[in-house]
Parts: C-alpha cells; structure tokens; sequence
C-alpha cells in the first residue's frame, strides 16, 4: 500500500513536468532541456515568496508558479523566437537550451549561493492511515492538487480557444497558420504553461527537492522519461507513462535500491520503445509507428 | 473598381526550382476567378504564394492596397484570406467539431456556434460525423470538413484548391454547387480546378496558368445566375 501511495505521489508531479515537456515537443518542435532550470528557478522563487513576502502555503505556490511561467517566458525569448525557422532549428535549440540552462545555474550559484534552502511543510504535518498505511499530509496533498492541476490543464486544452489552438498546432502547423494561429504567440502561451506546470510540480516536490543550483537535472530527466515513454506529444501517453514512472520507481527503492531507479526507467522506456516506438501511446491508439 | 487581391510581376518556387515566373493578376471585389492549366504548371504554387507558404516569392503582392508579400500566413488568415488547400490541412487527430471550430480562431469565437450551424447546413453529413476524428473521414467528407472550416472564418478572399482532386463526381458537384451559392458579400473567389467544365456558369473569369506564365485570360462561360451574357464566348485578353 505505501508503495502504491508513492506510486501515485510520483507519478502525479512527474506527470505534470512530463506533460509540459511532451507539449511543448509536439506544439514547437522543441525538446526544451532548458525546463530543469525552469523547475529550479521556480523553486528559489517559492522559496523566496515564503523568506520575502509570505508564508502561508498558497501565497508560496503562486510565488513557483509564477516564477516557473516567468521562467518560460524567458526560454521562449531567448530560446525558441530568436531560432525559430532558422536552419537546423531542431539542433541549435536543443544546444541553446542546454546552454541557457548551464547559465541558469551558474546565475543561482552567483545570487543565492551552494547551500541548500528549506521550504516550509505546506500542507501541515498532519498524517492519516489508510489500510494500514500512514499518509502524511505532504503526499496526500501532493496527490490531491497535481491531479487537479491536471484535470485544469486537460480541459482548458479542450474547451479553450487557447487550447484548441495548441491542440491544432501539434496537429498541423501549416494548418495551424491557415486559420490565424501564430506559432511565435503559441509558443509563449505554450512555454509559460510548462513553465508553470513545472513550478507547480517544484512545489509540491519541494520537501524532496530543497532549492540548490543543480535541482534541475533529475526533475528534467524525469520530466524526459515520461515524456518519451508516453509518445512525445501525447498528453494522455504522458499520464500513463508518469504512472508507470512513478511505479518503477517506488517498486525498485522498496525491493532493489534507490540507486537502481534510472536504470530501471530506462530499461523501461527501452522495452516500450522496441514494442511500440510512439510509446505509450502508440500503445493507446494501437498503432506501432 | 480597386483590387481586392493584386499580384504583380510575382515569381515564386521550392529551393532552386522557380515555378512561377513573373505572374500579373488582378481580382475584383465580389469576382470569381479560376485558375485552370496542366498539373504541375504553377496553379497550387500561385495560391500557395499569395498565403507565403513557398520557399521563396520575389515580385509583388497587395491585398486591398497593402504589400503582403512579407506577411505571414496566419496574419494573413486573421486579415481575410483563407487558403483551403489540396491537402485538405485538416487536423487528423481532432474532431470534425473542433476542425470547424478551429475556422472561428482568428474571429468569432463567440458566434462559432451559429457559423458551425451554418456550415452544417451547406454539408449536412458533416453533422453525423461532428464527434468523429477528422482523420477517419472519406476524401469526400475530408473536402467538405475543409471547405466548411473555410466557410467558418470571416474570410473575403478565398483560395481554394483542386476541390475536385481524388471526389466521386456526384460529390464533386455537390461541392461546386455549395460555392457556386457562395455569398462573397464583396469578397473573391480564386479557385484551381483541372476540370474546366466544373466552372462553367458561375465563374467570371478564366485565368490560364502554363509553365508558371498566365497564358491568357477569357471571360467565364455563360451561366443562368448572373454569367456573362449568352454568345460572348471566351475572350481571350492575354
């Protein structure tokens, strides 16, 4: 049962870095590795709400968000419009996104230092047994919000104007184009809501993850693996693939060991990769290519 | 009458290969305008040159009075044009509902019910399909989808393309005769089509596209709704 509540604690945040990752991918064409330093970024930006501002829990959530949508905009700036229909677009943005990402770091390093900050409990300490099994209220409330934040996102994409455009854009851009949708507007609005996923998700991993310059490389690889495995693109792909995720992981701390974790969730994307190369999914529209 | 769409001296290609060279046309407000000729002969490339979606365009091209040449598609299609091309650019893994919708992007979110209606109306089994993936579609109701996503905007110049290309006849001609009853409110019509005979009665002019050059120009065909006057004939002006 612990396992299974750790499964979906994970799988949950995972899931909403995944997901901006995977549109961000299949809405740009843009495998955005700048979104490690966009979760870090949020994550001093929670926790210098709570140091500067406020300390009450959703005054420092709408500090991440906001500073991980702020982050957003600036990959979109510095990144995505100044490459965007260049030639080789795909390869010069992959390396300017890891390059901003390396000055992202050493920015941190410059202004807040090596040493590790600490984010206040935001859902109280409280804890309740369900089936035998302890929950703090951490999880509990990690599970809660993110899969509300999610259920938010899938149906602003849906019923939106916004949404329908982002949708169609993944589609086909010439199509896209043909009916007034801008990609270059697009990719802020695209961007900005990664962003913020990402901050969301920074918070409410923030008792596991304390602010330091480097946080942002496993969260972006976590954030990759779910994406890949779920089929680039594929919001409802990128929700199974966070489960899956979220469960590799907790089975191999519980029965292997945490150090097992990345070898087991990239021998899990290679299997689903050699049976269904679009991922999960291609596994949900059952299709093999 | 001032030019709604005027192209002048326009060339425009793929990489090296140039495919129009040096085309002059001029539109009227409320005229309707075919372009016919041989495949591969520069009539997709002229539509596809006025949205700017070639490689690259050298000449000029005003819309209203305006240069367009260095406005991008979906500027353009916020401004009144709308190409509906060959292949159809639907949105395969969306819904036939949100493809129509999707016209109402650029204006009138809000009335996009009403114009969905409307469309429904012109293309009724697109009704039975509105939950339906736009991908699953036959060519026919591909066609209709586009042509309806189309009609969705608050287009004034529209740019259609081989609307025939790949249809049963009798599908074909239902497709024409929904824009033959096309209301253009002071708007245009250009329209690529192989089969010449789809455009006789109801188009004012014929544009002849040969080897990227406007080979000549005749007056549309006499039609009952309005034509040219019986016994003119085709008049060629170039």
């Amino acid at each position: 049962m612990t396992d299974v509540v750790t499964t979906i604690n994970l799988a949950a945040v995972y899931g909403l870095i995944g997901v901006g990752i995977s549109l961000t991918w299949a809405g740009l064409g843009f495998l955005n590795l700048a979104h490690g330093v966009t979760f870090a970024a949020a994550l001093y930006g929670a926790w210098w709400t709570q140091e500067n501002i406020s300390d009450y829990p959703g005054v420092i959530f709408l500090g991440g968000v906001v500073v991980g949508a702020l982050a957003g905009a600036i990959v979109c700036v510095s990144v995505f419009l100044p490459l965007d229909g260049r030639p080789n677009w795909d390869f010069r943005s992959i390396v300017a996104s890891l390059g901003l990402s390396i000055i992202g770091i050493y920015t941190f390093f410059l202004v807040f230092g090596p040493q590790r900050k600490s984010i206040d409990f935001l859902f109280g300490t409280t804890k309740f047994k369900l089936g035998g099994t302890t929950i703090t209220a951490d999880k509990s409330g990690a599970i809660i919000s993110a899969n509300v934040v999610m259920i938010l996102v899938v149906v602003a994409l849906m019923k939106s104007r916004i949404g329908l455009g982002v949708r169609a854009l993944t589609q086909n851009p010439e199509g896209a184009a043909l009916v007034g949708i801008g990609r270059r507007q697009a990719a802020f609005a695209i961007l900005m809501v990664s962003g913020a996923l990402a901050g969301f998700a920074a918070v409410l991993l923030s008792q596991i993850f304390y602010p330091e310059p480097n946080i942002g490389y496993l969260p972006l690889l976590k954030g990759l693996i779910v994406a890949l495995l779920g089929g680039l693109g594929s919001i409802g792909g990128a929700v199974v693939a966070a489960l899956l995720v979220g469960g590799t992981e907790a089975v191999t701390s519980h029965y292997l060991d945490p150090g097992w974790i990345l070898v087991t969730q990239f021998g899990l994307i290679a299997v689903v990769l050699l049976v269904r190369p679009r991922g999960v999914a291609g596994i949900l529209e059952g299709t093999r290519a | 009458m001032t030019a709604i769409l005027e192209v002048r001296k326009l060339s425009a290609g793929y990489g090296p290969l140039r495919v129009l060279h040096e085309i002059d046309l001029a539109v009227a407000p409320g005229e309707r305008v075919g372009l016919v000729g041989l495949n591969g002969h520069g009539k997709t490339t002229l539509l596809r040159s006025v949205m700017g979606l070639v490689d690259w365009r050298r000449g000029e091209l005003e819309l209203d009075g305006k240069s367009i040449l260095r406005t991008p598609a979906h500027r353009l299609a916020r401004a009144g044009v709308v190409l509906m091309p060959q292949g159809d650019a639907l949105f395969p893994g969306l819904s036939v509902r949100d493809n129509l919708d999707s016209g109402a992007f650029a204006a009138g979110w809000r009335e996009r019910k009403q114009r969905r209606d409307r469309v429904l109306q012109l293309f009724p089994r697109l009704a039975d399909r509105l939950g339906q993936s736009a991908g699953t579609l036959s060519g026919g109701e591909r066609r209709m989808c586009s042509l309806g996503r189309g009609l969705m905007t608050n287009a004034r110049v529209f740019l259609i393309d081989e609307p025939s290309l790949g249809l049963a006849p009798g599908i074909a001609a239902g497709l024409f005769s929904t824009l033959r009853e096309l209301d253009l409110e002071g708007g245009t019509l250009i329209l690529a089509e192989q089969n010449r005979t789809l455009l006789e009665g109801w188009i004012d002019r014929i544009v002849r596209i040969h080897h990227g050059q406007v080979a000549g120009i005749e007056r549309g065909s006499p039609g009952p709704d309005g034509g040219p006057a019986e016994g003119e004939g085709p008049e060629t002006e170039r």
